[in-house]
């Protein structure tokens, strides 16, 4: 930016463009929500059901599905940086944080690889679920976000209390109440306000 | 960017250029104010962690856990908390980021507390059991691995401020804290304890006294222009 004198309308214009451009960045980021949303629900429930109901042993090899997450991600990366949206404080500062909970989810599995997958994990992602819906939702502004993020921090405490096939359910509860139903309110409420 | 109070009010073009002004002096002030909380969580847990490593080192014990001090150091971070936004008179977008991310930060470490205490009660029982079977140690002990889960956590919010901020001391001191985590995986509890009290010092500490240095020349700066 150059360091020109601005007039006061000029100033003015700058003010409700920033606030503008914000509010409709806010429903921008929910694909990404949904998207990881629901391959993190199907993951956890395919994986109850493999190991519960069909008692299949490697039951764990569903997580492979976030892979095309991983993949959709940096396609829908590359395609944002390429075109010609102007970059708010939202966008940046959600970048910030979905990286950093994406090195988060990440050493935790390697932390995990050493403690053991057949052990208490599921609190430990559920607590990360929460804390970026929660920090997301209080950011944007948007409450169902940051309530899914409380429940998603009192069902992390609520499946130390179970075992660990059943704490695949409180993980798949939580996606769907803090990741999922929330994306799809913010999806709806833009469309209304496009419309 | 502004977050509009309670209504959308129309601004004349003096209030406008006026909280132009006051976003440009806030910037001055630079990474979130001061850097007193961050000066003193990085001293609390480096004091702990380092407190901690001597007593299993020289073999002795405190009469009290000092770990506690964590629980006595969440007072002054009230008042602090208190304090500062009693001086913001402009909210920034990046003060509600900030503010959001480690007071959610500060919820998952007592999340991470109960979590981890509550996965000790169910080893412990199995540990005891496997000693009388096989007379021999019990070959896994989990406080060895909850330095990492802590360090995962502590990277987290000081990495994405470090970037946010773009305050390159906190950034590297976020990073640090993911590696050393990596490293603990692998290591024994006297080397984790060393590794948590280097990265509370490079992660919070230090850049919490350049913060506040910087803070303070700032206000300086501007006060002598006022006058």
């Amino acid at each position: 930016m150059t360091n020109e004198n601005f007039t006061p309308e000029q100033s003015l214009q700058l003010i409700r463009s920033m606030i503008s451009k914000t509010k409709q960045n806010m429903s921008d980021n929910s694909i990404y929500f949904l998207v990881w949303g629901w391959l993190t629900f199907i993951a956890c429930t395919a994986q109850f059901v493999l190991k519960n109901i069909f008692q299949y042993e490697k039951h764990y090899l569903v997580w492979t599905v976030i892979i095309i997450g991983v993949a959709f991600s940096i396609y829908q990366g590359r395609k944002e940086g390429t075109s010609v949206k102007a970059k708010t404080y939202v966008d940046e500062n959600m970048k910030h944080l979905w990286a950093g909970m994406a090195i988060s989810f990440f050493v935790l599995g390697m932390i995990l690889t050493r403690l053991g997958w057949g052990t208490v994990i599921f609190p430990f992602f559920i607590m990360l679920y929460g804390l970026g819906t929660f920090v997301s939702g209080n950011f944007i502004q948007f409450r169902p976000l940051i309530i899914g993020g409380i429940i998603a921090w009192a069902l992390a405490i609520g499946s130390t209390f179970v075992n660990y096939d059943y704490q695949m359910l409180f993980g798949a509860g939580a996606i769907l109440i803090s990741y999922i139903i929330p994306a799809h309110m913010l999806r709806y409420r833009n469309k209304i306000a496009n419309d | 960017m502004i977050i509009m109070n309670e209504q959308e009010k129309i601004l004349t073009e003096k209030e406008s250029l006026d909280l132009i002004t006051q976003m440009i002096n806030k910037a001055k002030d630079a990474c979130h104010d001061t850097g007193i909380a961050a000066i003193m969580w990085g001293a609390v847990i480096a004091i702990c962690s380092l407190v901690r490593l001597s007593e299993l080192h020289f073999g002795y014990r405190l009469p009290f856990d000092i770990y506690l001090l964590t629980i006595v150091a969440v007072i002054p971070q009230i008042y602090f908390t208190i304090k500062e936004k009693k001086q913001r008179k402009v909210k920034t977008y990046d003060d509600g980021f900030m503010d959001s991310l480690w007071m959610g930060f500060g919820i998952c470490i007592f999340l991470m507390i109960y979590t981890t205490s509550a996965m000790y009660s169910q080893w412990d029982p199995a540990a005891d059991e496997y000693r009388k079977l096989t007379g021999n140690a019990y070959p896994f002990r989990l406080y060895e691995f909850t330095s990492p889960l802590f360090l995962m956590l502590y990277g987290l919010p000081t990495f994405v401020t470090g970037v946010s901020m773009k305050f390159k001391p906190m950034l590297w001191g976020g990073l640090l804290c993911w590696v050393s985590c990596l490293v603990t995986i692998y290591t024994p509890i006297k080397i984790d304890l060393i590794l948590v009290a280097l990265s509370s010092i490079f992660a919070w500490l230090v850049p919490g006294i350049i913060m506040e240095k910087d803070y303070r020349k700032a206000k300086s700066e501007l006060a002598q222009a006022n006058v």
